[in-house]
């Protein structure tokens, strides 16, 4: 009955999905966004601020957003919080000196209540750089196996070759398709 | 959670209501959301906590919904700032929109974002639009580069923002160079080092004056304003800016037409007046202004408030023009008084029967201040036209017929001035007048009226009654008025003593001890003393022939009307104020100033003697009341000074003198003394210096210096003996120096015995031969005894060489000013000033520096000094003294600008003496 019902909800139309793609600075969101988006690697720069754009994936419509990971912009991921659906968290898996900041970020950010139904998708990005942690190591690294009550899965990525996104998107799209 | 929750009240009321709404999918909803931001923003309501949720509405296809939005950040982003950054990442993405209208929006918006936290991020977006196809971007993006600099100077000048602006100047389109000349201009203005920071050159020059006809209005104005502030290089270039811009003055639109004006008046003056050019160029500017007059009255107002100025700058321009400034019976009040102020300006011999008939036509008028202006201006004809005076007298004494109060009191004010400029010669008048002396109730009536009294006392056979009767109600007087008594009773005294001596003692009296203004108290006891040592001496003073008043009246005084021409068009020249003196926090002391004018122009410029008004009359002592601008008298030599007032002081303490309350002596005698001690140092002569040592002069040592006493150069030697013989046979002799230098005398110094020394003064005259030295003030000296003979060089002071007669007339000190090139100008910065503007220039006269004239400028006070060397150099000074301050700045003009920094260390060393 479930899925008959998301059946006919996405021929109408369903609701945007609300994504936010968050991480450090410099880990790769804006490429993922849009690779995402148009498919290709754009040229980004550091952004301050934010990024928003459409993303259809298999008929289901996301709105993305992404924000910038400056030290100084973190303090306001807080203000988009509400009502998202599902949360990107983007890791540079070379970046090994800052695992322990990006690890304290995520779970800062869990706890908010605001937070709670999200789903988490962790892109260890970046798997295309040579002498880069592998995906157990990342998982292990950000502590994820304390994460309890959250729907929630890691997957490695390369956002500039573009490999690993689609089978993280499949996930998501499913995942969030059966939480209706 | 921690606690916080309870104070975040977020939860319901209408900012909630907004907040959600504006997180609303639809688009439809968030844009009116948006808009019901921006109405409650509109009408004062604080919005300012949606501004994270109205700032990710920010990135929308929706061209309508980002305006609002931008327009939300430029009120907010302030309150905001840290959330600002928030929005920067928009702005990027916007600045490379495809679409032009995005690009110059989202550029604009940013100009007017001032958050510091943010300007560095947009330096890269500006850049790119600068250099943006679509012109419209790269116009918009020119005013940004000026907005940019008001919040952070450094950035725009390290990021090459303003080479780029300069590039812009030459843009094929005409509107990208009239911005970026706007930006320019307002960026120069507001440089801090008051220097402009992009200086315009020929080239681009002409490539404004391309621009200039194809811009809209407001960027003529911008190009016209900055074609104002360039100096031409030669006279050709000069003619062709002026013939290029010429044909702006047919303009509709009155800004531009000004703009025009101000640039061509500013290039007359550099053109040689006499030229054919300029005169045609004179006449050419009578039809647009003229103009100006028929359209509406504020404008209208405007340009007869600039009018104004040319007219006092450049008389001919519109001396055939005289009917346009004729009253209107509807115009308003403002027009009506300016207009009648231009017409006296413009009045001259040939028009004067003309303008006379208009004015007792307003003198009939109903409006009270411009029936007073007109009587007023029937009085400055007559001063200014002397053929006209009398039928200008005539037409006062109809009108003082007529009995109407405000009128006759005028009239009488401005009789009493014309009875300043045409002595002996219409006094026939006062018993005319005298009839009305119950009517005057306004003090400058009063005071004008009680002047001519005392003034004419000997022919006005009542004179000591009518005084009287003003003496009873002395106490109620105003201060101007009870001044002008006391010196009319005096003169009064001076030329009938036989029966007024009780008036004069009661008056003096009245003045010293009765009232509690120093101004009369001074003035009644320097009378009291006068008349009490010396009544002969007293007559000389207070009866003193007055200096003529002349000429045109309320004047601007020539290097503010200067200034003032420059900012033609522009508030300044409505207001006729410099616009430092109404603009805060522009342009640190930065005047703008008329190209120096070439050669020969200078005699068209008109010598005026101004009419002093009510302060400078009350101000004034010693009953010279009218002529404030009395040409300035030399400093009288110290010594006498002190001699005059102590001899003075004495009799008048020990003496017989009129009694003097108790009270008051001491205090009188502390001030004057003070106010004495301090104008009388001593001559400063710079120390004596070792010139020959005694091991290089076989046991001769030589000190010696230099000084100037009444006038004669001397050089002061002390002669040391340290050898074991006697020393005689002494001779000096000098070799040729840069101001011909000499001895006056053959050195006369006899037997120097062995171990003594002895002081010899050598006279020096300037009549030697002259061979330029350097430095300049070397002399070479040779010095013969019986031993040997010695060569020595040491270095003249150069304020020795000030001569006595150092002083110039006020006048000619300003048209030699400003006939000195700019490039003979030094400036110099005096450190360790102590001491008033007063004392410094008092010390200075010592030393042969006159002070010309001085002024307070913002607080500052200016000194205009000049000096005159033996050889006829003249050299002129500013000097610029900030109280408190131990630093000064001076500016020396001279024709021979090398001996500037010996000027210089005479200043130095005077001062510090």
């Amino acid at each position: 009955m479930g899925m008959l019902f998301s059946y006919f909800r996405s021929l109408i139309g369903a609701r945007e999905m609300r994504i936010l793609i968050l991480g450090l600075d410099g880990a790769g969101k804006t490429t993922i966004l849009y690779r995402l988006q148009v498919g290709e690697v754009v040229t980004t720069i550091p952004t301050i601020g934010f990024n928003v754009e459409q993303v259809t994936y298999k008929n289901l419509k996301f709105q993305v957003w992404d924000l910038g990971g400056q030290t100084s912009i973190r303090p306001y991921w807080r203000c988009y919080y509400s009502n998202t659906d599902a949360i990107i968290y983007v890791v540079d898996s070379a970046d090994k000196e800052r695992m322990g900041i990006s690890k304290d970020e995520l779970f800062h950010m869990l706890r908010e209540e605001e937070l709670a139904d999200a789903v988490l998708v962790v892109l260890a990005n970046k798997q295309d750089i040579p002498g880069c942690l592998s995906l157990k190591e990342v998982h292990q690294a950000l502590g994820l196996e304390a994460l309890k009550n959250r729907t929630f899965q890691i997957f490695k990525t390369s956002a500039t070759k573009g490999e690993g996104l689609d089978m993280a998107m499949e996930w998501l799209s499913n995942t969030l398709k059966t939480r209706k | 959670m921690t606690d916080s929750k309870y104070f975040t009240t977020t939860k319901k009321g209408e900012i909630f209501e907004l907040k959600s709404e504006l997180n609303n999918d639809k688009k439809e909803k968030k844009k009116e959301a948006v808009k019901k931001v921006i109405a409650s923003m509109t009408v004062g309501k604080d919005v300012s906590a949606l501004f994270p949720d109205v700032v990710n509405c920010m990135q929308t296809d929706n061209l309508e919904l980002k305006k609002l939005v931008y327009l939300y950040l430029m009120n907010y982003a302030k309150s905001q700032p840290d959330m600002a950054i928030m929005a920067v990442n928009t702005f990027v993405k916007d600045c490379e929109d495809p679409n032009p209208l995005i690009r110059a929006l989202a550029v604009r918006t940013m100009g007017c974002i001032r958050v510091d936290k943010i300007t560095e991020y947009l330096c890269e977006p500006l850049r790119k639009c600068l250099k943006d196809e679509d012109p419209y971007v790269r116009k918009t993006a020119a005013v940004c580069v000026a907005k940019l600099y008001d919040i952070s100077s450094g950035l725009v000048e390290d990021q090459g923002f303003l080479d780029q602006l300069k590039e812009l100047l030459s843009d094929s389109n005409p509107m990208v160079v009239a911005n970026a000349v706007a930006a320019l201009s307002e960026i120069n203005e507001s440089s801090p080092t008051g220097q402009p920071l992009v200086e315009l050159n020929a080239s681009t020059i002409n490539k404004l004056l391309t621009a200039l006809n194809e811009c809209t209005e407001w960027g003529q104005v911008f190009i016209l304003d900055s074609l104002s502030n360039y100096n031409p290089k030669d006279d050709r270039e000069a003619q062709s800016i002026c013939e290029r811009i010429t044909p702006r003055l047919a303009h509709a639109n009155a800004a531009v037409v000004l703009s025009a004006v101000k640039v061509l008046m500013k290039m007359m003056e550099i053109l040689a007046a006499d030229t054919e050019f300029c005169a045609g160029l004179s006449k050419k500017l009578a039809p647009p202004l003229v103009t100006l007059l028929s359209s509406e009255p504020e404008v209208q107002y405007v340009a007869l408030r600039n009018i104004n100025l040319i007219v006092q700058k450049k008389p001919d321009i519109l001396k055939h023009e005289m009917k346009v400034f004729f009253v209107k019976y509807n115009d308003p009040i403002y027009v009506k008084l300016e207009k009648l102020d231009i017409m006296i300006r413009l009045a001259s011999q040939a028009n004067i029967a003309q303008v006379l008939s208009e004015l007792k036509e307003y003198a009939t008028e109903v409006d009270v201040d411009f029936v007073r202006k007109a009587v007023r201006a029937i009085g400055r004809c007559a001063i200014k036209v002397e053929p006209s005076a009398e039928r200008c007298v005539s037409t006062l004494l109809d009108l003082i017929q007529t009995k109407v109060n405000y009128v006759v009191q005028e009239a009488i004010v401005v009789i009493k001035d014309i009875f300043r400029k045409y002595p002996n010669k219409y006094e026939s008048i006062i018993s005319t007048l005298c009839e009305n002396l119950d009517t005057l109730d306004e003090p400058e009536a009063r005071a004008s009226m009680v002047w001519i009294i005392g003034e004419y006392a000997e022919r006005i056979d009542n004179a000591d009654e009518l005084l009287d009767s003003f003496l009873e109600g002395f106490a109620d007087e105003n201060a101007q008025v009870q001044l002008q008594l006391l010196t009319a009773v005096v003169k009064l005294f001076l030329k009938r003593p036989a029966h007024t001596q009780a008036l004069v003692q009661h008056v003096l009296s009245l003045a010293t001890q009765d009232s509690d203004n120093p101004d009369l108290r001074d003035r009644g006891f320097i009378y009291w003393r006068l008349l009490s040592t010396d009544p002969a001496a007293a007559k000389e003073v207070v009866l003193a022939d007055k200096p003529l008043i002349s000429e045109e009246t309320d004047l601007l005084e020539p290097t503010l009307l200067d200034e003032l021409i420059c900012h033609i068009s522009s508030l300044a020249s409505v207001y006729h104020k410099p616009p430092t003196a109404f603009v805060e926090g522009r342009s640190a002391g930065i005047r703008k100033t008329l190209p120096a004018a070439k050669p020969g122009v200078e005699e068209t410029v008109r010598e005026a003697t101004v009419i002093p008004s009510q302060e400078s009359l009350i101000g004034d002592l010693l009953s010279m009341d009218i002529g404030s601008t009395i040409p300035q008298v030399p400093v009288a030599q110290p010594a006498n000074n002190v001699d005059l007032l102590g001899g003075d002081l004495d009799i008048l303490l020990t003496g017989p003198g009129p009694d003097l309350s108790g009270g008051v002596q001491p205090s009188t005698t502390g001030l004057l003394g003070d106010i004495f001690m301090s104008t009388a140092p001593v001559k400063f002569n710079p120390p004596k210096t070792c010139w020959l040592p005694a091991d290089k002069g076989k046991g001769l040592e030589l000190f010696g210096t230099f000084s100037r006493r009444a006038g004669q150069m001397a050089m002061e030697l002390t002669i040391t003996n340290k050898a074991m013989q006697a020393m005689n046979g002494f001779a000096i002799q000098f070799n040729k120096n840069s101001f011909g230098i000499s001895p006056a005398q053959p050195m006369n110094v006899g037997n120097v015995p062995p171990g003594q020394s002895l002081e010899y003064r050598l006279l020096l005259n300037t009549s030697g031969p002259v061979q330029r030295m350097d430095p300049l003030n070397t002399l070479q000296v040779a010095m013969k005894n019986n031993v040997d003979v010695f060569y020595y060089a040491c270095q003249i002071p150069m304020q020795i060489l000030f001569t006595e007669d150092g002083t110039l007339d006020k006048r000619v000190f300003l048209t030699t000013w400003r006939d000195i090139p700019s490039a003979n100008e030094v400036q110099y910065t005096l450190n360790d000033i102590k001491g008033t503007a007063d004392m410094i220039s008092s010390k200075m006269t010592q030393s042969n520096i006159f002070t010309i004239a001085k002024r307070n400028v913002e607080g500052q006070d200016m000194l205009y000094q000049s000096l005159k060397l033996t050889n006829n150099i003249w050299v002129l000074l500013e000097l610029k003294l900030t109280p408190g301050a131990t630093t000064a700045t001076l500016s020396l003009k001279s024709r021979s600008v090398e001996v500037a920094p010996f000027v210089f260390q005479s200043y130095d060393s005077i001062l510090k003496a």
